[in-house]
């Protein structure tokens, strides 16, 4: 590893930048850092391929035109404007659909194999919310393939063949146990010195080992925390690591209360099922074997935006025209098999796989499941978060793109581009500024002092409460009162009842004290960082007294503009939670009713 | 029913098979029978993991003398003997120790891979035989403007290899990487292959020259163990034998028999 010791023993290691999360987001920011010169550090908990983007199967919007030529990004940011039920921010939207088409061009070439039409273009399907058939795509493995190529174009720069790269190194099985700063905060007057995120702790999971980490700018690209709810499309190792990282060193997270349900997830595992499948022309039918869409959204049908199509499903399965268990039928079958296994072949091995059906033969059994978080850390236009030094982006980042609503295929776009945009702006400010690394050496020794303490009680406890026990409760408190459908009474018991769970977080204990491979530690430390982003989720559902895509509550059924047509800011103040609102961004598209 | 785990320490090198009995719920996987005993009988058992939807690659183990990902792997269609599938001998299917495989499903690491804890190994290795293969897709010196052109049919023949996930059950279930400790193996060869069919790069043999040797192309055996594992279908085997031919019509196929 090459780190430096000190006098405590711990390995200290110094890079221009890291990055945390090896996602399409992480891996971009790495190929823009290290083509710019700079010695570049990824960590992650898991080796980088094994990242959540591998999942994402339907694909990614870009204006290109292949389908219809009279796309344009400017129909693009419509869409995505209108989808995001006018909460998105519309220059941060602006530059996610005038960057696409290039975006994509570039994946191309760097050795992405996308499907294509017959004269040899990217081929585009329609996907839920769009205007156009606007999504570029793999099969249904369009993250597998982008991020094996980002991989491999940085297995490429590793080999320092043809230009002048900054080193790379990659730290895998790592997990970040706390951020570091230097400096006084705004408020304070002390050093005179300007706060700033300077490093960061991190728990080498193969061995044990803490080691501190040192830089000028750190990218956080930790993804979502799907796994907060009891039903999840998301990875296992979706816990939100990021969003407590920063929240913890006084970053607000954004609009934490709009939590993308995906209509379409397998009745079971809850694995995803892609919008794909609706896309190629897939209908959604109740026990009554209607095509219940024509209820909720008559014009667009099985593709409105999901929220819409989520709501749609989970209210069939409340009035009763469900299937036994709770779930709604999604049917293929006139699809055929030679384009079933053409452009759904991911899907149909699920399915097989996973609940024993062949879509050619029968109907898949799908439920709505947690999917996405459109909020995240607070970061603007330029992936910076209010702490200097600390930048945010994709989903663990709120820019805002999605607003309350993300459409699919906008996510493996936002990581492409806000990864690379990202990059460029932390090369900016490295060139830009100085930094203080014997300063920041001896902030981060602090920490790993800190920290070792933390983990060392948390392994000295024998008795307390169950570590597995508390998180199934949290996981199932937040599926249950929030939700596809909220309500204030209900949320505020929910509040409640995650509030109790949290205050026993502090007698969690686990009985493995192994140094190697402790996973009984990493889900504990993880489920803090849960507890955390729980609280913003809840106390965000509460305040905000209306219906606004994803954000859907019974008894406030309409989307209130006058009141709250704004962002929500959550953050710690001394340990307190504060609520604050940040305006929205308005753009050219004056905000209308939404009909699909 | 039962499962029967090899558990390991590398820092006292001791090893040891541990048997949980478990209530299976309908549709259980290994995985998921594997974070049973995690949450409720033994939570210092180890083992990665990731997207739990046999598309990361992370959970590739030894399931039943058979490699191949936990998660993709249902308890009951073992108990029911189902899922079998005949494999040339390799080093993990010596008859190490018994189970029964009708109450039984037994789980151990990766063979042929370095052991690090219970069901974990060390992927190094592997993936510097991935790295040697130079897996970097060679852009045109100008990124174009539009995308460059490409058949569907040639997407198809590419596809059969850039859905390999780096699982490494392919390597594991390899007689050859079993013996040759220089042997390039199967997943990186798939992927060697992927870069040289691409129609986008030029047609120049040079890929295929990267792997004209004895550790390479010619190291193949031809058991074909590796497709029959793969949990994504890809045929290693194919591409090998496609890469031989090729060479060896073009004249470039080293003189030296294997």
């Amino acid at each position: 590893m090459g780190g430096e010791g000190n006098e405590a023993g711990y390995p200290v290691h110094s890079h221009d930048v890291v990055i945390i999360g090896a996602g399409l987001t992480g891996l971009r920011a790495a190929i823009e850092i290290v083509d710019q010169g700079l010695d570049t550090a990824v960590i992650s908990k898991v080796h980088p391929l094994r990242s959540h983007s591998v999942a994402a199967q339907g694909g990614i919007n870009a204006a290109l035109g292949n389908a219809v030529a009279e796309d344009s990004w400017e129909a693009h940011a419509f869409d995505t404007v209108r989808g995001s039920d006018y909460l998105a921010d519309q220059d941060a939207v602006e530059i996610l659909c005038k960057h696409a088409p290039a975006a994509v061009i570039e994946l191309e070439h760097f050795g992405t194999v996308f499907s294509r039409f017959p004269d040899g273009r990217i081929a585009q399907r329609p996907f839920g919310g769009g205007m156009f058939p606007r999504t570029c795509y793999a099969a249904d493995r369009t993250g597998h393939n982008i991020l094996h190529s980002l991989y491999e174009q940085l297995m490429g720069r590793g080999r320092g063949e043809n230009r002048q790269v900054g080193k790379l190194s990659f730290y895998e099985e790592f997990f970040i146990t706390s951020l570091v700063k230097l400096g006084d905060a705004p408020f304070e007057k002390g050093s005179g010195k300007e706060e700033r995120c300077v490093g960061c702790t991190a728990l080498n999971i193969a061995d044990g080992s803490l080691h501190g980490f040192t830089c000028h700018s750190l990218l956080l690209a930790t993804g979502g925390f799907g796994r907060l709810f009891d039903r999840s499309t998301n990875s296992l190792i979706n816990t939100g690591d990021g969003a407590s990282l920063a929240l913890r060193v006084g970053v607000p997270l954004e609009d934490m209360e709009f939590v993308q349900f995906h209509p379409t997830t397998l009745y079971g595992t809850n694995i995803l099922i892609t919008e794909g499948a609706r896309g190629e022309g897939g209908y959604l039918l109740n026990n009554k074997n209607e095509r219940f869409m024509e209820k909720y959204a008559p014009a667009s049908m099985e593709l409105a935006p999901r929220d819409i199509v989520a709501r749609a499903i989970q209210q069939e399965i409340e009035e009763g025209r469900g299937f036994e268990g709770g779930y709604v039928l999604l049917d293929l079958r006139h699809l055929k098999e030679e384009r079933i296994a053409e452009r759904l072949p991911g899907i149909r091995l699920i399915c097989l796989d996973f609940a024993g059906i062949d879509p050619v033969e029968a109907p898949i059994p799908v439920q709505p499941g947690q999917h996405y978080s459109m909020g995240g850390i607070s970061a603007g236009n330029s992936l910076a978060t209010e702490l200097r030094g600390l930048y945010a982006a994709g989903e663990c980042a709120c820019v805002s793109v999605h607003g309350a609503n993300r459409l699919g295929g906008n996510s493996l776009l936002e990581a492409v581009v806000f990864g690379k945009l990202a990059g460029q702006e932390i090369g900016k400010s490295f060139r830009g500024s100085g930094w203080d690394r014997k300063g920041a050496e001896k902030a981060v020794l602090q920490n790993l002092h800190e920290e070792d303490a933390r983990i060392k009680t948390l392994l000295a406890r024998k008795s307390g409460v169950k570590m597995p026990g508390l998180r199934d409760e949290l996981k199932k408190t937040m599926f249950e009162y929030f939700g596809v459908f909220r309500e204030g009474k209900k949320m505020e018991k929910g509040l409640e009842k995650l509030l109790e769970l949290k205050s026993s977080f502090p007698e969690v204990y686990i009985n493995n004290r192994s140094g190697s491979f402790n996973y009984a530690l990493i889900y504990t430390l993880e489920l803090g960082g849960l507890f955390d982003i729980a609280e913003a989720v809840a106390r965000g559902a509460i305040a905000r007294q209306e219906s606004r895509g994803s954000h859907s509550r019974v008894d406030y059924p309409h989307r209130d503009d006058k009141n709250f047509l704004f962002h929500t800011l959550y953050r710690l103040k001394d340990g307190k939670p504060v609520l604050e609102p940040l305006p929205v961004r308005a753009g050219r598209f004056p905000v209308k009713e939404r009909v699909y | 029913m039962r499962l029967k785990v090899f558990r390991f320490d590398r820092e006292t090198g001791e090893s040891r098979y541990d048997t949980f009995e478990i209530e299976p719920s309908a549709g259980m996987t290994v995985l998921s029978a594997l974070f049973k005993i995690q949450e409720e009988l033994d939570d210092s058992l180890a083992f990665r993991y990731s997207c739990r939807g046999a598309v990361c690659g992370s959970c590739a183990m030894l399931i039943n003398k058979i490699p191949g990902l936990a998660c993709r792997v249902r308890i009951e269609s073992l108990l029911k003997g189902e899922g079998k599938i005949k494999l040339r001998p390799f080093p993990g299917t010596e008859e190490t120790v018994s189970w029964d495989p009708e109450n039984e499903v037994l789980v151990e690491p990766l063979p042929s891979l370095p052991r690090v804890k219970d069901l974990i190994v060390d992927m190094d290795k592997f993936f510097e035989f991935y790295r040697a293969v130079e897996p970097t897709f060679k852009p045109a010196s100008k990124p174009p403007e539009k995308e460059q052109l490409m058949q569907p049919d040639a997407v198809k023949q590419l596809e059969k290899y850039t859905n390999c996930v780096l699982c490494a059950a392919c390597v594991s279930a390899c007689p050859v990487s079993g013996k040759v400790k220089d042997f390039l193996g199967p997943a990186a060869l798939a992927k060697l292959y992927r870069f040289h069919i691409d129609p986008r790069e030029p047609d120049d043999k040079s890929r295929l020259m990267l792997a004209n040797s004895k550790s390479g192309w010619w190291g193949c055996e031809f058991h074909a163990n590796c497709r029959a594992v793969c949990p994504k279908g890809v045929p290693p085997i194919e591409g090998i034998g496609k890469a031989r031919r090729e060479l060896k019509k073009s004249g470039k196929a080293p003189e030296q028999k294997f």
